[in-house]
């Protein structure tokens, strides 16, 4: 299972990395930092568009409902990858605000923060201020839930939300559910959604139409990405079960700094890129720490998890297809 | 005469600090009467613990630095958790005293695939 999973992770890596890539294609994409996701809901249908392609996204016409979603905006990180992540999501901002159609509201993936500093969050929190969508809605990633188990992050952004910080809400039509599975984590293992959160989502989910397009959001990936780091969730097939009946589903996840996408059957997985520093492909570095890449270079190697995302060489791959 | 009273007391209240640093932790006791036990240390470098597994002689002090960029802890494998590391920033470092002989499995709560092991004997 592991295995097969494994492979097919592969396959979409040598997708992106074997096929002559057109380098002055994404080279266009000046501004790698600051990289959100504008999703727009059109006949159900979730469809997600790189913020770094901003005038192309521009001419397309809005669906029912238009939200941005941005991850890893690691406040407080100030390394050489990118030593002034403040900076990088001002820039996200300045994005979001530059679109066409007001999006509805702000989704946060997670690691809003490094270190769970208090000033982290505060910072992020005067930054996104100046976003034209108020309502932001938040999951934690691990960052954001160290030495105490999330109970900061709860205060700040869980008002309301049950057990470990999951919650769901309803938007013109559309299901979106909040999911934790960065706490609670066992060694050797890779991300948990629990037993309780579970139960509560098989209970959530249990009154609704079949026809009512679900989101879900949650830090790590649902779907396994690279589990040799960690890129998956032990329990989110048990999920993902539960969400089987639906027409439409679509699940958004940050933690691995790039944009991948794939759909099975009627589930379409998305992760977004951070705000903050690229992470390597998977398994393509020692390990899965920041990229740290001379300057000139950077656009290039950001550039590769954007034509991952635009070339759509994976059967199952969608979205930023369009926008070529 | 008025320093050589003040470093009277300043030797009181570092003989009384040093009482209660061995009191409240007894495995730093037991380190300073077993002697000579050499610390030994494990680097935390791209998301791996090295070397995995460390056997020390009982009254090692083992201490962690992690040299990513990335946080990472040191907590045991399962309860009760002899070792809990706060989240170690860059080049930030945790020291854990073991006194007594056993295996003490233990992991990155924030990275769980990073796992290693100390062998006291």
């Amino acid at each position: 299972m592991a295995t097969e999973a494994t492979e097919k992770n592969n396959e979409i890596v040598y997708d992106h990395n074997g096929d002559g890539i057109d380098r002055r294609g994404f080279l266009k994409c000046m501004a790698w930092a600051g990289t959100g996701t504008l999703c727009v809901i059109q006949g159900g249908i979730l469809k997600s568009y790189s913020l770094s392609r901003l005038p192309e996204i521009i001419k397309k016409p809005a669906g029912e409902l238009s939200f941005v979603q941005i991850s890893d905006s690691h406040m407080g990180f100030n390394k050489p990858a990118n030593p002034d992540v403040a900076a990088t999501l001002r820039v996200a901002v300045d994005k979001i605000n530059a679109l066409a159609v007001e999006p509805e509201f702000i989704l946060h993936t997670g690691d809003v923060s490094h270190l769970s500093r208090p000033e982290e969050f505060d910072t992020v929190d005067q930054i996104l201020k100046a976003a034209t969508p108020k309502n932001v809605f938040y999951v934690p990633g691990e960052h954001d839930v160290l030495d105490d188990d999330g109970q900061q992050f709860r205060e700040r952004y869980g008002k309301g939300s049950l057990g470990a910080g999951w919650y769901s809400f309803d938007k013109k039509g559309v299901h979106f559910i909040g999911l934790v599975n960065v706490i609670n984590l066992k060694a050797g293992g890779l991300g948990t959604l629990g037993p309780d959160q579970l139960k509560w989502l098989r209970d959530d989910v249990k009154h609704l139409k079949s026809s009512t397009p679900i989101v879900v959001f949650a830090h790590i990936p649902l779907w396994s990405i690279y589990p040799e780091w960690g890129w998956g969730t032990d329990d989110s097939t048990q999920a993902l079960e539960l969400l089987k009946r639906f027409g439409s589903v679509s699940v958004l996840n940050g933690h691995i700094h790039q944009t991948m996408q794939k759909t099975e059957g009627h589930v379409t997985f998305h992760t977004a890129a951070s705000t903050a520093f690229p992470q390597p492909a998977p398994g393509k570095a020692a390990s899965p720490g920041p990229m740290k890449v001379p300057a000139d270079h950077l656009k290039s190697v950001l550039g590769i998890s954007d034509v991952n995302f635009v070339r759509g060489h994976h059967a199952l791959a969608v979205t930023d297809s369009t926008l070529e | 005469m008025k320093s050589t009273l003040f470093a009277g007391i300043l030797i009181l209240v570092s003989g009384i600090a040093l009482i209660q640093i061995a009191g409240g932790r007894p495995g730093l006791a037991a380190a300073n009467a077993q002697e000579n036990v050499a610390p030994a240390s494990v680097a935390i470098d791209n998301f791996t613990f090295a070397p995995a597994t460390l056997t020390v002689r009982a009254g090692t002090t083992v201490t962690w630095m992690n040299r990513d960029d990335i946080p990472h802890t040191v907590v045991s494998t399962s309860e009760p958790r002899a070792l809990k590391s706060k989240a170690l920033d860059t080049d930030d470092k945790f020291s854990f005293t073991f006194t007594k002989p056993g295996t003490y499995p233990y992991f990155c709560s924030i990275h769980p695939k990073m796992t290693g092991k100390i062998i006291v004997q």
